[in-house]
């Protein structure tokens, strides 16, 4: 490969979260993207959640301005309304031809002002809303979508359809609507596709006694997603759906489309439902004040990922109630509500009413997916996920294509976006030569030096066209602004942004030699960029800008007092310039990056992480503290899909060592910390100094030494690992042993340990298979709490029930009892179906014994980033940084994070990689801008600055006093309003510029 | 003018309600003209003195508004804002500002209808206080306008 | 010999080893005021200056002010509100833990002398005490008081009077006084708004805004006071009452969490106002809110400092 030229830039399909995180990851990293999304805008199922588990964090907040990154990367492509038609060649040139299908809306001149949708007569079924209100066929998929443009639904527009109305067209202020816009052939190349095509929930309409189909109160967990949604149907207020009345009782219906092969067919876990059951649950509770009776009905609950054990613990204690239950069938009952029929845990047969049925459906591929799939020759499941290895989670059968997020099996956020940096790595290993041949750069000229000019302010207002000038007299607002202080020119513009007001700007800036540039027009949060490349582009500092937001805050909302509403925008005029008067050119500095990373910990995370980024042409040291590397997984025996660990650990030890860019320093720890991104210098105990850009903590966990259960006392009581130590040693013992005894959850979801291991139940039926596959005869106990075979683990799951494993439940408060007699092992459990005790004489009994944390407290102190309670390191954003720390330049993979199974170790090693060679790729890296900076003659050194930023960047100097590291500062301005004496100033937001804002106010 | 229209600053942070201003405004969401926005990275930035100038300056009432606890852009600045904010209101509600001429609440950038409920309650509460006479500097010494 | 004596040569003993074995080069203590009912700061720097130094139940001045900037090995004689100005220092880098040793004085209270006199009524000319009494006396007259009716406010209701903190304690653990149960201020809360802003701007109605609270304060050490900033001006330099009100009330906003009620502040004040009282009302609410008390601990960590995802709020709608 590497003698062929391979193309520099990339294909992702898909404009969801993950595909968005591929995206950006991949254009960060010095590759041209090119965004296929089939719909009018990026964003996904994300978009459409109301909160995210288990953080409760609001979903449309934390996904915009990754939306906004998307849709404002030079390197990103957007390709909306498009479908891939064919992919031809192979990995490193693959010619890609899409169809672009057409909008009707001209991107350039439409400036989303909603003029066509409130005048548009066809009413329709808005998707957005899950079909539970209504769209017009002229529309935005969501209020933040992006791009933030209208689209015509041709299908519904009655003049695309009949060739009546036009009114669009008629009311459209910037002349954008475009009604013989045609569909587009278009071809590029690409080096290799990642897809992330996502899912469609499951529709439940096949199971006839669930009633979906005819019951109104029977709903589905997206749709009461929206339902809970501040942009929903009902605005947040949780109704029951027949009459929208208040309901007091509601019932959740788990594994709806899910671990069910009769009907549905579909025999895997979806993974997510569980948690977002609990989230809807909780979140309907709160906007309920709380009364609000919720019933769970569950076989097993699995919440196995980071914190999902405790939110679990929290739905309990907030009145909660979970019902070991599958559902049978749902009865309407008159006057609205339903009759929900099903038998106890007890066996009693019972019907209970509830107000609304919400049935946590499942996660399906798409059928377009599957066609996709078929004519790109992609290997799938019986359930039509990707096929991938355990070794290499992201690639999929054919070289050159990889896929990130649902597609290879059902998961949550994080884990998708763990992939979607992975896919990122993986589609990039055979890049590198290309690395940067087609990414675009962006070149300004100098800025000019304005030192000591005095403030030359010019306004611009926007008419927007009628957005603003029908309610805001306009002429007055010029006026007004050509009478404050500073202003050297004003006037009026029809559209601020299109392409020819901004280069009136550029003119308008040389021509009355204007340093500081004034715009009343929308909101700084979506037009705030374009202005300031303007400003760049005509040699000002792009710091030198101030925008008042006459539109959305002004004219929009005071329709019917254009008095007050002239007045206001007076008003933020005034405020603006006045602010505008104090700025000061922002410089943005450039450091060096060394480009190496310091990987700590040698296990299947650490080599991964530095094989990964050797592809990528990066060189690493690895730190293992032990002798050999390799770490837990030199004690496992095989995978839930079979393969052999042994024989990939040794292979992954070969090409580490045979790897010129990889140094791995064995028995070594890290002694000394100095630096920060791009410029680490850590001293290790051996003595050696390594110099680097970014550092990745892979220092794993361990298996807990179990206290109970006669372990230790008894030869025949073993963990797990020391079962599969065993097993790899082809131990005579075992191979003769007839009774094993499985426990369970050995130290995990208990008080002191309150989280979920996450792999023991999926590795535990997995042996048991093998075992019993190896002898039928032999018999296997599972004493078990809930068994969490997620995603499709499940089947394996499945099959060991199949094969005559014996699986029994027990509680918390009657875990099974241990005892020995003359060595022979006793184990005496409640069997919950038949209400008796069972007694096991087992030849083993293997305990499922917890995964604990190292509690690296130490080297968390030493790179300044935090653990959680459990002792894992605590990821800068639980659902959309999961390998990212909070400051810069730190990444994690593997069990220091949490614990996971080996395809999502190797998946989130190669994501720390990708992320860190986002980094690494950048010899020198641009920092400054709108940060922190320290006036030290009105510092006391008291700390507080230090102790209050959230990114550990500010420290003291050897004088005591504080310091930004500009390469950390985010720029919240946290330390400025916590220091007594006005030491630290935030750029772009100091206290004499928001003062005179707040004097304007008045 | 017949009633008295209040005067309200609001110091929004950009990431959460700031947001929900702008889709209130996407959304057509009226509410009224009353206060002028001050917009800050983050809560955390905003340093109770900004509060005191407001008011100095003749605010009827002040407006204070970020993200849910949990939700900040910055990790934890709002949760930092939160404490000071507890000092604060405690301070002035007890020297004797009527506790409606001061508003926290946390508007995600989603709550649009929060925002627009939010926005009338706030002019409203302040109306009812009636101008703001007695905790401000002296009208002339501002040679501000005079009040109703 | 009573326990004013006993203290006074336990502190002139352990000044005097501390400075011949070279670990302070300078003690900050006390010595008798030139007027009555005040002791001074003193500054014994070598073993014979330590006879100069006492304790007495007018020494109001809190001498952890001195701390700040100095460097060099210095010995502090401190009360149990000192202490803890001490201790909130060293968290704060104003002084190096190893550069200070705190001689601990037992405190039972200290006298108001504001209260003498409004009980004399009559010029003082001269004051002597007793462990439990103080003797003032002037032109014809001389009378004894019981230290208990004359405690300062802040003496009154203090709950860490013994520095327990401290590397040395001079004296037996002073018997606890009762903690400020604010329960003026609670008083105050039921009152209308109106009433309130009445009472507050009634209490600094005679500000000069001389800022002597200011600099009494051991917390008051920043290079540049807001009050003295010009660009922007938080601080108009008029006598507009609602100018002094931002003064007291930024005032006590920066001393939220790190105020020790030491009382300096209003022992200062030259028109005796109860300045502290901006002060309480915090005081209240870190305690009721974090349960929080400064300079108690080496590794507290100031309130404003830290935060905790549920901490209460409900104001916040």
């Amino acid at each position: 490969m590497a003698s062929k030229n391979v193309v520099g830039a990339v294909l992702v399909a898909g404009g969801g979260v993950a595909g968005m995180q591929a995206a950006l990851d991949l254009a960060n990293a010095g590759y041209y993207v090119y965004m296929v999304e089939k719909s009018l805008a990026i964003g996904g199922r994300m978009a459409q959640l109301d909160k995210t588990f288990p953080t409760n964090d609001c979903s449309m907040c934390i996904i915009s301005p990754k939306l906004v990154e998307v849709g404002r990367h030079i390197n990103v492509e957007l390709l909306t309304l498009t479908d891939i038609l064919s992919i031809d060649g192979e990995e490193g040139d693959f010619t890609v031809t899409v169809r672009k299908n057409p909008r009707y809306i001209d991107m350039s001149k439409c400036i989303a002002c909603g003029e066509c949708t409130k005048k548009c007569p066809r009413k329709l079924n808005n998707e957005y809303n899950e079909n539970l209100d209504t769209r017009k066929a002229i529309y935005v998929q969501y209020a933040q979508a992006v791009p933030l443009k209208y689209g015509i639904d041709a299908k519904e527009c009655l003049y695309l359809t009949k060739g009546k109305c036009g009114t669009c067209q008629k009311v459209c202020p910037p002349k954008a609507i475009n009604y013989d816009d045609k569909p587009e052939e278009v071809t590029f190349h690409v080096g290799s596709v990642v897809l992330a095509p996502g899912f469609t929930p499951f529709k439940p309409s096949v199971f006839d006694t669930l009633r979906y189909n005819d019951v109104k109160d029977v709903i589905t967990a997206l749709e009461f997603e929206r339902y809970l949604g501040a942009t929903g149907p009902t605005m947040g207020h949780v109704v029951r759906p027949s009459d929208h009345k208040d309901p007091k009782k509601l019932a959740f219906l788990q594994c709806v489309g899910s671990r069910e092969v009769n009907r549905a067919s579909n025999g895997y876990c979806s993974s997510v439902c569980c948690m977002y059951a609990i989230k809807e649950a909780l979140i309907a509770k709160e906007h309920s004040g709380g009364d609000l009776d919720v019933s769970i009905f569950y076989m097993d609950i699995r919440t196995f990922g980071k914190d999902f054990e405790k939110y679990f613990e929290k739905a309990k204690a907030a009145g909660i109630k979970f019902v070991r239950s599958r559902v049978h069938s749902i009865l309407p009952e008159t006057g609205g509500g339903v009759k929900i029929n099903y038998v106890t845990d007890g066996g009693l047969s019972t019907v209970e009413f509830f107000d609304v049925a919400v049935l946590s459906h499942g996660l399906v591929i798409t059928g377009e997916t599957q066609e996709l799939a078929g004519q790109l020759k992609l290997a799938t499941d019986q359930y039509n996920f990707a096929k991938t290895s355990t070794f290499n989670p992201v690639a999929l059968s054919r070289p050159g294509f990889y896929a990130c997020g649902v597609f290879t099996g059902p998961k949550d956020i994080p884990s998708s976006v763990m992939e979607a940096s992975a896919a990122a790595a993986a589609a990039t290993s055979k890049l590198t030569p290309a690395r940067g041949t087609l990414a675009k750069v962006i070149t300004v000229p100098p800025a000019m030096d304005i030192t000591g000019d005095p403030p030359r302010v010019g306004v611009f207002i926007c008419h927007c066209g009628i957005n603003i000038a029908s309610v805001v007299d306009v002429p007055k607002v010029v006026e007004f602004a050509k009478s404050l202080p500073f202003v050297e020119y004003a006037s009026n513009t029809m559209f601020a942004c299109s392409q020819d007001s901004q280069e009136k700007l550029v003119s308008l800036i040389k021509e009355y030699r204007l340093n500081r540039i004034v715009v009343s027009a929308c909101s700084p949060r979506t037009h705030e960029p374009l202005f300031q490349e303007t400003l760049a582009a005509a040699g000002l500092n792009k710091y030198l800008y101030e925008m008042a937001n006459i539109r959305n805050h002004d004219s929009w909302v005071h329709a019917g007092h254009p008095e007050e509403a002239t007045q206001k925008a007076m008003d933020m005029t005034e405020m603006a310039v006045a602010k505008a008067a104090l700025l000061t050119p922002l410089k943005e500095n450039v450091i060096d990056v060394e480009p190496t990373a310091l990987v700590i910990g040698g296990g299947v995370a650490g080599l991964n992480t530095a094989l990964t980024l050797s592809q990528q042409g990066f060189k690493s040291v690895i730190v293992e503290k032990d002798s050999q590397a390799g770490g837990n997984a030199n004690r496992i025996h095989t995978t839930i899909k079979g393969e052999n660990v042994a024989e990939y650990i040794s292979d992954l030890k070969t090409q580490v060592h045979n790897d010129p860019n990889i140094t791995l320093v064995l028995s070594s720890q890290v002694d000394k910390v100095d630096g920060y991104v791009g410029n680490f210098i850590t001293t290790l105990t051996t003595g050696q100094t390594v110099k680097h850009g970014v550092t990745i903590i892979a220092t794993g966990a361990k298996e807990h030494k179990p206290t109970e259960y006669l372990y230790g006392e008894n030869r025949r009581v073993v963990t797990q690992l020391e079962l599969d130590e065993l097993l790899k040693a082809d131990d005579q013992n075992v191979a003769k042993a007839n009774t094993f005894v499985f426990v369970q959850c050995v130290g995990s979801r208990e008080k002191e340990r309150m989280y979920c291991s996450k792999v023991c139940c999926s590795h535990t039926v997995h042996v048991a298979v093998e075992l019993k596959k190896k002898k039928p005869e032999s018999r296997i106990f599972v004493l078990y709490r809930d068994i969490r075979t997620y995603a499709q683990k499940e089947d394996v799951y499945k099959e060991a029930r199949d094969l005559g494993v014996i699986f029994i439940r027990y509680d918390l408060d009657r875990k099974p009892e241990f005892t020995q007699d003359n060595k022979q092992l006793r184990v005496k459990v409640l069997d919950p179906v038949s209400g008796r005790h069972l007694i096991i004489e087992p030849d083993y009994a293997v305990l499922a014994a917890a995964i604990v944390s190292g509690r690296e407290t130490d080297l968390g102190m030493k790179f300044k980033v935090p653990l959680d309670e459990d002792g894992w390191f605590f990821e800068a954003h639980q659902k959309l940084r999961p390998v990212d720390f909070a400051t810069d330049g730190m990444f994690m993979a593997g069990l220091a994070h949490y614990p996971k199974p080996m395809d999502e170790v190797v998946a989130q090693a190669q994501a720390a990689a990708a992320r860190a060679v986002t980094v690494l790729t950048q010899p020198k890296m641009t920092v400054g801008g709108i940060v922190a900076e320290i006036d030290q003659n009105r510092c006391s050194g008291c700390g507080v600055c230090k102790a209050v930023c959230p990114y550990s960047a500010i420290d003291l100097d050897d004088k005591g006093k504080a310091v930004v590291n500009e390469a950390m500062c985010k720029g919240c301005g946290n330390c400025a309003s916590s220091c007594r004496s006005d030491a630290p100033s935030l750029r772009g937001f100091t206290n004499a510029g928001l003062f005179a804002q707040i004097e304007t106010a008045l | 003018m017949s009633e008295f229209e209040p005067k309200v600053v609001a110091f929004f942070c950009n990431w959460c309600t700031y947001g929900a201003a702008d889709l209130a405004g996407v959304s057509r969401l009226d509410y009224p003209p009353n206060f002028r926005v001050v917009r800050l990275p983050c809560t955390g930035r905003l340093n109770p003195k900004f509060i005191m100038e407001a008011f100095k300056r003749g605010a009827d009432g002040v407006w204070v508004s970020g993200c849910h606890p949990g939700d900040c852009h910055y990790i934890a600045g709002n949760y930092y804002a939160r404490r000071k904010f507890v000092l604060l209101h405690t301070l002035l509600e007890t020297i004797g500002v009527d506790p409606n001429r001061l508003r926290f609440s946390w508007i995600s950038s989603a709550e649009a209808n929060k925002f627009q409920a939010m926005a009338r309650d706030v002019v409203e509460s302040v109306r009812a206080c009636g101008p703001n006479l007695t905790f401000r500097k002296a009208p002339l010494a501002l040679d501000l306008p005079e009040v109703a | 010999m009573g326990a004013l004596e006993t203290i006074t040569q336990k502190i002139q003993d352990k000044a005097k080893s501390l400075l011949e074995s070279g670990q302070a080069e300078v003690v900050i203590g006390y010595r008798k005021g030139s007027t009555p009912l005040v002791a001074a700061p003193y500054f014994a720097r070598t073993p014979s200056d330590c006879e100069n130094l006492i304790w007495s139940s007018f020494a109001k001045l809190n001498l952890a002010n001195y701390l700040p900037n100095r460097t060099g090995k210095v010995a502090l004689v401190a009360k149990g509100c000192d202490a803890r100005s001490a201790v909130g220092q060293v968290t704060e880098n104003q002084i190096p833990r190893d550069n200070l040793y705190l001689i601990g004085v037992p405190c039972s209270g200290l006298v108001d002398p504001a209260k003498v006199a409004a009980k004399e009524g009559r010029p003082i000319q001269k004051a002597t005490e007793t462990d439990e009494t103080i003797t003032v006396s002037g032109v014809g007259f001389e009378v004894e008081i019981k230290k208990a009716e004359v405690l300062r406010r802040n003496c009154e209701v203090c709950s860490h009077r013994s520095p327990t903190m401290a590397d040395e304690l001079t004296g037996p653990e002073a018997p606890a006084a009762k903690p400020d149960d604010f329960a003026d201020i609670k008083a105050l809360l039921a009152k209308s708004p109106s009433e309130r802003l009445d009472y507050f701007q009634d209490l600094i109605k005679d500000c000069l805004r001389c800022y002597a609270c200011r600099n009494a304060c051991p917390l008051c050490y920043c290079p540049v006071c807001f009050v003295d900033e010009t660009r922007p001006q938080w601080l108009g330099k008029s006598t507009d009452p609602m100018d002094t009100m931002t003064f007291h009330l930024l005032r006590a906003l920066h001393c939220a969490g790190r105020c020790t009620a030491c009382g300096a502040c209003e022992t200062a004040c030259p028109v005796n106002i109860k300045v502290r009282e901006f002060n309480r009302v915090l005081d209240k609410a870190v305690q009721e809110n974090w349960s929080y008390e400064p300079g108690l601990t080496w590794e507290q960590k100031p309130p404003l400092t830290v935060y905790q995802p549920n901490d209460p709020a409900d104001f916040i709608k």
